[in-house]
């Protein structure tokens, strides 16, 4: 893997990410610290297997 | 008066229980339970249970219909090859 | 009884009522329609219900319908291609009708809620469930050939 592949895995990680803790802020009723941790880790989960499903849809 | 929307929804799943009773090939009678489960949701959501009702919808809506849709097409397969 | 409560009564009698006659009379093509059509209905009235109770997290069944129906359809287009590639069910008034009552009771109960993060909710519920139900259309309809083919 290049620099340039592994800079853009980042990016897509990244983006994936932010869009789903966007999302889990959006549909939570009480916004708290608690909260915000949960979120952003199962937001890196997400983000891990969203990347994976699309790789896995874009190369059949 | 407040329960008229209850008496509704009891009413829909009623007909609905009927009509999936009445309803003699699998295949309708699974996208007649599909609509089935869509009223007990609304049932247990006028009744104040949404807990109930959100497994309701998630079970009702799309596992129910997937599970006896690939039953039927199984069985199908079978009674084919059991012809030749 | 407030208002909001005798909407969802309106719309669940007229919308649940058709769906249902739909679903359980006619041809197949026609049954598949009305599956689709019920998951329309019943997600706006019961946001209308979460509205007239007053309870924000009831919005959440809401949600998931808008997320889960489309599937649901998609199930039946995936598994009953065969039987109806004879007459391809296409709908699209009635589709675009339903979806045009969808996004009128999100617009009314975005404004009744003002701009906060429940109204940012009820515009991403808004637009699973119309792009959902106007995919599942077109995969009803053979638009989509992946879906036949698997």
């Amino acid at each position: 893997m290049t620099r340039r592949t592994a800079l853009a895995a980042a990016a897509e990680l990244l983006a994936w990410w932010a869009g789903l803790v966007l999302l889990w802020l959006v549909f939570i009723s009480t916004v708290d610290t608690l909260e915000r941790i949960v979120g952003a880790s199962v937001a890196a989960v997400g983000a891990l297997l969203a990347r994976a499903g699309r790789r896995s849809v874009i190369w059949r | 008066m407040a329960d008229a929307v209850i008496v509704v929804a009891l009413l829909l799943t009623a007909a609905s229980a009927t009509a999936a009773v009445a309803t003699r090939d699998p295949a309708r009678q699974a996208l007649v339970l599909a609509v089935l489960g869509l009223l007990l949701g609304v049932v247990f959501t006028v009744l104040q249970a949404p807990d109930v009702g959100l497994s309701q919808l998630a079970v009702g809506s799309a596992l129910t219909p997937l599970l006896i849709m690939l039953s039927v097409r199984k069985v199908r397969r079978r009674g084919k090859e059991g012809d030749k | 009884m407030n208002g909001w409560i005798l909407a969802a009564t309106v719309l669940l009698t007229a919308g649940g009522g058709a769906a249902l006659w739909g679903v359980a009379t006619g041809p197949l093509s026609r049954r598949v329609v009305a599956q689709n059509l019920s998951t329309t209905v019943i997600c706006p009235s019961l946001l209308l219900l979460a509205q007239g109770y007053g309870r924000t997290s009831y919005v959440d069944l809401a949600l998931l319908l808008a997320l889960l129906g489309p599937v649901g359809t998609l199930v039946f287009a995936r598994l009953l291609a065969d039987e109806l590639t004879g007459d391809r069910p296409a709908a699209w008034g009635l589709t675009w009708t339903a979806a045009g009552v969808g996004a009128a009771v999100v617009l009314v109960l975005c404004a009744v809620t003002g701009p906060s993060r429940a109204m940012v909710k009820l515009l991403v519920i808004g637009a699973l469930l119309i792009s959902g139900n106007v995919v599942a259309s077109r995969a009803l309809s053979g638009g989509l050939r992946g879906v036949r083919d698997g």
